[in-house]
């Protein structure tokens, strides 16, 4: 519970960037499809929460980056989400933004001899 | 996989209305918690664990904040205008006014504008649209060909004006005053028989002998002035002395006749033995009536009552003439009376 919950203070930053960059990675998909394939891919080490997954999603789609359509699936609607053009320019913006965010965070919890070297 | 049962998710679908979640929102968390459930329910867990596990990660406070969110959300794309009539009429009228209103202020300024440079700009455009001809602009030619008048003109017959006859003259020039040896013997004035025959002029011309030349009289200056000059006229003066003094008809003969004719002697006179001339003054009219005949030296006796009215009887008097025109003429006239 606990590793979860500071998992959840950096995903909080980065979740627009991880839903659009699987969005951009897969055709359509629904809210919870989202939730499990990162949980898959990161083997449970974050776990998106509906209660944080959907106001972003919905941000997205009034921002106009992403398109939706229900399907009516086992009697339930499915409300699938798809990337907008606009919506790819800013995956791919996104995407770029937090990798070398990530690199500068590397060099500054790297040991200072390791990044000098 | 393991498809839930209908009431499971109605059952679901209760809980989430329980808490009140926003409608809008309510098929999308259903079916995410649903599909979380089948998961459970493959994994071989019980539906009432699973469903207490699911109020527990679903619970109020989470729902109430994802319809929050989701309300703020939508509150960003309200306007002012929404959140006015929000309970209120739209088919109104009003709403669509004050929703359409930026766009009517933008289209009038742009309107507005457009219709100000237009206004501003015409001239330079009318001028650029028509420009000013130059001077050296050949707008068209003209190829002019001489019409010969002469020959659509009708012959006008010539009206050959003959010379006035001119009348026959003699040299007579005013006498110079000339030295002894500068006097031309030539130019001497002409004679009286030769003036009889021909006019004087500058030179001697063989002319028409019996002409007069009469001289059209001066244009008068203003009728006005000669209607008062006739005024003056009918106040006519009494002469004394005029260049034709006036004349009975027929001649001195003639009065002498009608005086022995009507004269009578008078009785008294006649008996007293009286004889002598009497004065009778009278004028002459400009129509040759006699008037105020009055006897100026009297002799008595009857004879000058007589002589008056003798003299009255005289009407037929040829006027006397000052200038041309008869005029009135005081006159004497003696009539003598004499016994045998």
């Amino acid at each position: 519970m606990e590793n979860n919950t500071t998992s959840n203070e950096y995903v909080r930053g980065t979740l627009k960037t991880i839903v659009l960059n699987l969005l951009a990675e897969h055709e359509r998909m629904y809210g919870y499809e989202i939730t499990q394939e990162v949980k898959e891919r990161t083997g449970g080490a974050i776990a998106l929460t509906f209660g944080a997954l959907y106001p972003v999603l919905h941000k997205l789609e009034q921002e106009g980056m992403l398109i939706t359509e229900s399907v009516e699936v086992d009697g339930r609607l499915r409300k699938y989400y798809s990337l907008t053009t606009p919506g790819n320019e800013a995956a791919r913006n996104k995407t770029n933004d937090l990798e070398r965010f990530m690199e500068a965070v590397r060099l500054l919890l790297a040991p200072r001899n390791l990044a000098t070297e | 996989m393991k498809r839930l049962q209908k009431d499971r998710i109605d059952l679901i679908n209760e809980y989430l209305k329980s808490n009140k979640l926003d409608s809008e929102l309510l098929p999308e968390i259903l079916d995410h918690l649903a599909c979380e459930a089948e998961e459970r329910l493959w994994d071989g867990k019980p539906f009432e664990q699973i469903f207490t596990n699911i109020k527990e990660a679903a619970d109020g406070q989470i729902l109430l904040d994802l319809s929050v969110d989701h309300k703020n959300l939508l509150a960003m794309e309200k306007s002012l205008n929404d959140i006015v009539f929000e309970n209120r009429n739209k088919l109104y009228g009003a709403y669509d006014l004050r929703r359409g209103y930026g766009q009517t202020i933008q289209r009038s300024v742009m309107m507005g504008v457009a219709l100000f440079l237009m206004i501003v700009m015409f001239p330079n455009l009318y001028a650029r649209l028509v420009p000013d001809p130059k001077p050296d602009d050949i707008a068209y030619i003209v190829e002019a060909n001489p019409i010969n008048i002469r020959e659509m003109l009708p012959k006008l017959p010539v009206q050959e004006v003959e010379p006035s006859p001119a009348p026959k003259t003699i040299r007579s020039l005013p006498p110079e005053v000339l030295p002894d040896d500068q006097v031309e013997i030539e130019n001497l004035p002409p004679l009286m028989e030769e003036l009889e025959k021909a006019q004087p002029a500058a030179r001697t011309l063989d002319g028409i002998e019996d002409i007069t030349i009469i001289v059209p009289p001066a244009p008068e200056t203003g009728s006005a002035k000669s209607a008062i000059a006739e005024v003056e006229v009918k106040k006519e003066e009494t002469f004394l002395n005029v260049e034709q003094a006036p004349q009975y008809q027929g001649g001195v003969e003639a009065m002498t006749a009608f005086l022995q004719k009507n004269l009578r002697y008078p009785s008294q006179a006649l008996r007293a033995g009286i004889q002598g001339r009497v004065f009778v003054q009278f004028t002459v009219g400009s129509d040759g009536k006699v008037e105020n005949a009055t006897a100026l030296k009297r002799i008595g006796f009857g004879c000058d009552e007589e002589a008056v009215r003798v003299v009255k009887l005289m009407q037929s008097w040829l006027p006397g003439r000052q200038a041309g025109v008869p005029v009135r003429v005081r006159f004497t006239l003696p009539i003598a009376f004499q016994l045998n």
